[in-house]
């Protein structure tokens, strides 16, 4: 019996060989392994969802399908980035079942929530919402770039937007990441933080590319409910 | 060595770090050599060696520049990397700072992966108590499963259980793994990888991580053919990664070092602001900031121009003047005397050129100039400046080498591999080359230009300082744009210099020196005393003349000074000191000549070193533009002085 997890799961599986850039039934059958049925595929193409090659070798998603798979793929990670940014850590269990229950208002939040993230913890692409095409932080985001926060003020990184992977190991080695509290000392000529008992200068690029939260208190608490 | 030395194994002992967590001290403490050290990072550029010896053991030592982590963010961390990859040290010792441990110990884990036995050396263990931390280093050893040793570098404490640990250092324990899916990967790459491949483990995940550099290491070493098929794998196991392997790795390791510290580490919660931070974040303030260095720059005009000259006219009135007026007595032959005392002459021009002219400037500008340095107080210039450069098409990376053209150009143009950009590269090597005075031409232009007055000190300075701007921005015009350098970086912690510290380091500027630059100083003045005789001096001086005389404004002495610039800055600068005392230049002549020899022609190893950065022949392009700008520049300073004295 197939149910709607598993044409879920199928969905997700086709948009992870679609970022791979295979089309091949073969890689799709080595991915889902046991829980491959001949039978997702007919149903999927049923619902306009996928697209078949006549000799059954190919598999493309179609608009619907992407559009579909890209919800499933987008919460997944923005729960993972949710977790990471607010716990430090991810459950991958809770992530996929998030993923499976959530609907795209609660998802949308959730970016906005979070400053429209690009990539999940694991370095991977967040699909673009809806919220995310107009204009980013809002006075209902928990978290700002760097560049909006006052001098003095001590915060907890959520998350970085990196450039490359270049840029992700050297602002890593000064460790400065999620979950790392910083204090901003100065914002000109450049900007100052400190962070682990030392202090870390960079300029403005990278400063709009670190998001912390905006309010924070130092005792624990993540979001000081007297700040908000 | 005797027979029994011989036959004893040498070991081969890496120091590897984090920038600026004592390495070259440690080094130097172990060693019992004198490497160069300083507040700030990347003073070591590249790999020094020595020796020590414990027990029956003998140990070559070998301190390499900085590493933030096997992985190659920039090209000047390959020097640390591929030693280890190269040399395959039979021991690693890695110095951390105590007071930052969590930085440090992202590296141990990290570098404990490549196999080799480790120790860890917990350095500045001394201002931990100040700054509110205790560690438990045996707590830290039994975690990391590796020993590590309490040191205070900069007291030499430390250092024979440093030696101890060395001595009985054995293969890591407690090596870090991840999850199942990772491991797989790794393990798979490794398969492809060469069996003869010495530290297979971290290459293939150097290779899964996409590291730039790693995939050259592995085709200079096998060919193309396998470094490409190795390269093929790698990228087809991250396709089907879940995520950026760099990423997994760091969160599995960003969790092993949160545990480690959580235990073995231990905050005071009320501290109070240290005076140091304080002072640090005045001097990188964009108003104080200024304020502090226009003092700066004024107590160095004070104690280079006022002291150092009042001593050096009291050597040359004590000492060389009463040996000068003797050897005027005894020697009769005419040719001898003027060998000798005479306008080039080997004792006149040579020694007491450099020994009682130079020498008495340069002890006191070290002095100013080591202080700085080991304060910490260079790289806040750098963030005060940061603007400034921006315009020139700079990332703040670049200024760092730039602020360290002021201590050594060599050193500085070397430091420009930091910058990815090619632009940035060579923008940053042609204003080095250019208009920044190293620390020995600082100390004896202000000697000169003290001689002739504030003014005269403020013209020069503001001159080089608008020729370089004009530089920059005409290059940053000219060049193509490429990516810029993400400029992010630790800010060095501001601490007073020890006293005997800095004393040492004078000692070691001022004995390489005079080893290095005594001989060039009288051979010089042989080549020219040789040159005159033979008419070959005032031929060159007839064919200069146009340029030098009537374009430059100068004596046709000065063509001697511009001829000795090419062999030693430091000896030009003491002709010209020469030419004041004896009032061939005037204060306008004065000017234009400091301008033109700090412009003029790079020494020898600075031309090395562009070569070596920029290439060949982009090198020997920039050097023909500089010395047509710095003529220029110079007769363009005259004319201008010329008219404005009207």
């Amino acid at each position: 019996m197939i149910e709607k997890r598993d044409l879920d799961e199928c969905l997700e599986c086709l948009w992870h060989m679609k970022e791979e850039g295979t089309v091949l039934v073969s890689v799709l059958r080595q991915k889902l392994g046991e829980e491959f049925d001949g039978n997702l595929l007919n149903i999927l193409r049923a619902d306009g969802l996928i697209e078949l090659s006549d000799a059954g070798e190919k598999v493309e998603l179609t608009k619907a399908g992407s559009s579909a798979a890209q919800l499933f793929i987008r919460s997944h990670r923005l729960a993972e980035t949710l977790m990471h940014t607010v716990l430090g850590d991810i459950s991958e269990p809770l992530a996929c079942e998030f993923e499976h229950m959530v609907i795209p208002e609660i998802v949308d939040s959730i970016c906005t929530l979070l400053a429209h993230p690009r990539e999940c913890p694991h370095g991977k692409p967040i699909p673009e919402g809806e919220c995310c095409k107009h204009a980013s932080v809002n006075s209902e985001s928990l978290l700002i770039p760097l560049t909006q926060m006052k001098i003095k003020q001590l915060t907890r990184v959520a998350y970085i937007h990196y450039k490359d992977e270049q840029q992700y190991h050297k602002i890593e080695s000064l460790h400065i990441s999620s979950g790392t509290i910083i204090k901003l000392l100065q914002k000109s000529p450049a900007y100052v933080v400190e962070c682990e008992d030392s202090n870390i200068v960079f300029d403005d690029e990278i400063a709009a590319q670190i998001f912390v939260w905006k309010h924070f208190s130092p005792t624990g608490a993540l979001i000081s409910t007297e700040a908000q | 060595m005797t027979t029994q030395e011989a036959v004893r194994k040498e070991k081969k002992v890496m120091l590897v770090g984090l920038p600026n967590t004592g390495k070259s001290h440690t080094f130097n403490n172990l060693s019992g050599q004198y490497s160069l050290v300083g507040n700030y990072h990347f003073t070591t550029m590249e790999i020094t060696k020595g020796r020590f010896e414990k027990e029956d053991s003998v140990y070559e030592l070998l301190d390499t520049p900085a590493l933030s982590g096997t992985y190659i963010c920039s090209r000047e961390e390959v020097i640390a990397r591929d030693a280890i990859l190269n040399e395959k040290p039979d021991i690693l010792v890695q110095c951390a700072d105590a007071n930052q441990l969590k930085q440090s110990l992202s590296l141990t884990l990290d570098l404990m992966e490549l196999g080799i036995p480790m120790v860890l050396c917990l350095n500045a263990i001394d201002e931990t108590a100040k700054r509110g931390i205790w560690i438990d280093s045996r707590r830290l050893s039994d975690m990391l499963g590796i020993p590590v040793v309490e040191s205070v570098a900069t007291k030499e404490i430390g250092t024979q259980e440093l030696k101890e640990a060395i001595h009985k250092a054995g293969p890591a324990r407690g090596l870090m793994t991840y999850d199942a899916m990772t491991e797989e990967n790794i393990s798979t790459l490794m398969l492809k990888l060469p069996a003869d491949m010495e530290f297979r483990r971290k290459i293939a995940m150097l290779l899964l991580q996409k590291d730039e550099y790693i995939s050259g290491f592995i085709e200079k070493k096998y060919g193309q053919n396998i470094a490409r098929d190795i390269s093929s794998t790698a990228e087809l196991l991250r396709k089907n990664c879940e995520g950026s392997f760099s990423r997994i790795l760091s969160l599995t390791v960003k969790r092993r070092v949160e545990e480690i510290s959580r235990a073995v580490m231990h905050k005071q919660k009320i501290l109070l602001e240290e005076h140091s931070q304080r002072f640090s974040q005045l001097c990188r303030d964009p108003f104080w900031g200024l304020f502090i260095l226009s003092g700066v720059v004024w107590m160095m005009y004070i104690l280079v121009v006022d002291v150092a000259n009042t001593v050096s006219n009291w050597m040359n009135q004590y000492l060389w003047f009463p040996v000068s007026n003797q050897i005027d007595i005894h020697v009769h032959s005419l040719f001898w005397k003027e060998f000798l005392i005479g306008d080039y002459g080997i004792l006149s021009m040579g020694l007491a050129n450099a020994v009682m002219t130079v020498l008495p400037i340069l002890s006191f500008f070290f002095l100013f100039f080591n202080i700085l340095e080991d304060t910490g107080y260079i790289p806040s210039i750098c963030i005060l400046t940061k603007r400034v450069f921006e315009k020139f098409g700079l990332s703040g990376q670049a200024i760092m080498p730039i602020a360290l053209g002021f201590g050594c150009k060599t050193m500085a143009t070397m430091n420009t591999c930091c910058l990815r950009s090619p632009k940035e590269r060579y923008i940053t090597a042609y204003l080095i080359a250019f208009a920044i005075p190293c620390a020995a031409q600082m100390g004896l232009n202000l000697s000169i230009l003290g001689r002739c007055g504030v003014k005269a000190f403020l013209i020069a300075y503001i001159t080089l300082g608008v020729a370089q701007v004009l530089a920059g921005l005409c290059l940053n015009k000219v060049l193509k744009d490429d990516q810029k350098s993400d400029f992010i970086q630790e800010v060095p912690r501001m601490r007073m210099p020890d006293p005997k510290l800095v004393l040492v380091k004078v000692y070691y500027r001022l004995y390489w020196f005079l080893k290095e630059a005594v001989p060039v100083f009288m051979i010089t003045a042989v080549i020219l005393f040789a040159s005159d005789k033979v008419g070959l001096l005032g031929l060159i001086k007839q064919i200069t003349s146009p340029v030098v005389k009537n374009f430059l404004g100068l004596p046709l002495q000065m063509v001697d000074v511009l001829i000795v610039c090419v062999a030693r800055r430091e000896a030009a600068a003491g002709m010209i000191i020469k030419l004041v005392q004896n009032g061939t230049l005037s204060v306008t002549q004065c000017i234009v000549a400091v301008v033109l020899t700090t412009t003029f022609l790079p020494c020898l190893a600075h031309t090395v070193a562009l070569a070596r950065e920029i290439g060949t022949r982009k090198a020997a392009e920039m050097m023909a533009i500089i010395n047509v700008s710095s003529i220029l520049l110079s007769g363009g300073l005259y004319w201008a002085l010329v008219f404005f004295q009207k």
